[in-house]
């Protein structure tokens, strides 16, 4: 046998290993409404808000020497993507919580699961888009990144969407 | 040695068709073929295939290059159809997610540009010493589809995971058993086209046939087991005092102190 005829014998038991383990890592379980509330008490808007604040950064410019600026914006625009990473990481988190929801009977709680799965899904890919952003801005500090609205307003409808489960949860147990 | 051989290998012939029948009856049953029309044909289909290539194996028909010539055929409507079933599981898993499906379907075009190229070079650097053979070159053609399937499948899986989208207990059953079939007939196509002892190439007459009663069997597990729900709603909605307008009112005070 040639040397090519192994490495693709080693590139499929690679990939065969890769879908075996995809299937066991399916049963890492889902977080629950607890965690999603401290998920979201986790993350401190008003900071990030302030990081990507255009006026802000217009303030400190005019007070600022031009490369006491460039390194100020650089270490703001880190701190931000590190927020922004966190965003991703929650988005993440809803979505699996989301599709979990998805699967109840009930098909007034499928319905608001599938409503919170669309939201995380979009949260997370703005997220993602958001995160490169901020990476090429932290790269290139000259560069002004657009301003990640959408993403706020995006993680404010799923955080309303998971407050709505569980006020829906509580009356429940409350009416039980 | 002869009869433990040839056992196995009917075994490993027939039964995987017999719980493909299985999996065929069930999805008839539970009218998933409007939800999987391509799956369902494809199950259809293979049964079919079998009947017809066991049916010239075992008669008198199998003069020659008949029962090659009918294997490559239907093998290639096969492939086809898998790609069917590849791209029905893209749209069912995508279709409810707004802006990702449209990052999914352009994606998975350039990803299957790319997986084609890397098919291309794998074959131009491992091409064989001729084309004369027709299994040779059925072997070289089918490498690169068994690479070009394996990289969609994955390319599936990682994508829904990166957007933490929880595939249906069949969906991600009906996948994996197509990734781990994939992965089989890779390593199969490459050592068919190789010179092995008598021994090696008996036993890789069993590869692809065990790969498939795997795939099968994953299909009929995924199907009949109901999804694990890993997060149950703590409590079953009911309606009754409390649960009305007052209750969510009252609720809503609460979360706005």
């Amino acid at each position: 046998m040639t040397m090519t005829v192994y490495l693709y014998i080693c590139l499929a038991a690679l990939l065969a290993t890769t879908f075996v383990f995809l299937a066991l890592r399916r049963r890492k379980s889902v977080i629950g409404l607890d965690q999603a509330r401290s998920l979201m008490d986790s993350l401190d808007l008003a900071a990030f808000r302030n990081l990507i604040d255009p006026e802000e950064e217009a303030f400190l410019q005019s007070r600022l020497p031009a490369d006491q600026f460039r390194k100020i914006k650089r270490e703001r625009t880190w701190a931000a993507l590190a927020y922004v990473r966190d965003l991703s990481r929650i988005a993440l988190e809803f979505s699996r919580f989301a599709h979990a929801v998805q699967t109840s009977s009930d098909p007034r709680l499928a319905e608001l699961g599938r409503q919170m799965a669309y939201g995380a899904v979009s949260l997370r890919l703005l997220a993602l888009q958001a995160t490169g952003r901020l990476f090429v801005a932290a790269t290139f500090p000259a560069l002004s990144p657009r301003r990640p609205d959408s993403l706020l307003d995006q993680y404010a409808r799923s955080t309303g969407l998971v407050m709505r489960y569980g006020m829906l949860e509580s009356a429940q147990k409350r009416a039980a | 040695m002869t009869h433990w051989y040839n056992y196995l290998l009917f075994y490993l012939w027939i039964a995987p068709h017999l719980v493909l029948l299985a999996v065929a009856i069930f999805l008839l049953k539970q009218r998933l073929f409007s939800e999987f029309p391509m799956f369902v044909l494809y199950t259809w289909y293979e049964i079919a295939e079998f009947l017809l290539l066991f049916t010239i194996a075992i008669s008198r028909l199998n003069h020659g290059s008949w029962y090659l010539h009918t294997y490559l055929v239907t093998l290639a409507i096969s492939t086809a159809l898998r790609f069917g079933v590849i791209q029905e599981i893209f749209n069912h898993i995508f279709c409810e997610h707004g802006p990702v499906d449209a990052l999914a379907r352009t994606s998975l075009r350039w990803i299957t540009v790319a997986l084609l190229l890397v098919a291309v070079g794998c074959a131009i650097l491992t091409s064989p010493q001729s084309f004369g053979n027709l299994f040779a070159g059925a072997a070289w053609i089918g490498r690169g589809i068994a690479i070009i399937q394996c990289g969609l499948l994955l390319f599936l899986f990682l994508f829904s995971s990166l957007f933490g989208i929880a595939l249906q207990s069949y969906v991600f059953g009906i996948a994996l058993g197509f990734g781990i079939l994939s992965s089989v007939e890779l390593v199969q196509w490459a050592l068919s086209t190789t010179d092995l002892s008598p021994s090696m190439a008996r036993a890789l007459n069993l590869l692809p046939t065990a790969g498939y009663h795997v795939a099968v069997v994953l299909w009929l597990v995924y199907l009949l087991v109901p999804a694990k729900q890993i997060l149950q709603p703590s409590i079953v909605p009911a309606e009754g005092p409390g649960v009305g307008i007052d209750g969510w009112n009252s609720e809503l005070e609460r979360f706005l102190q």
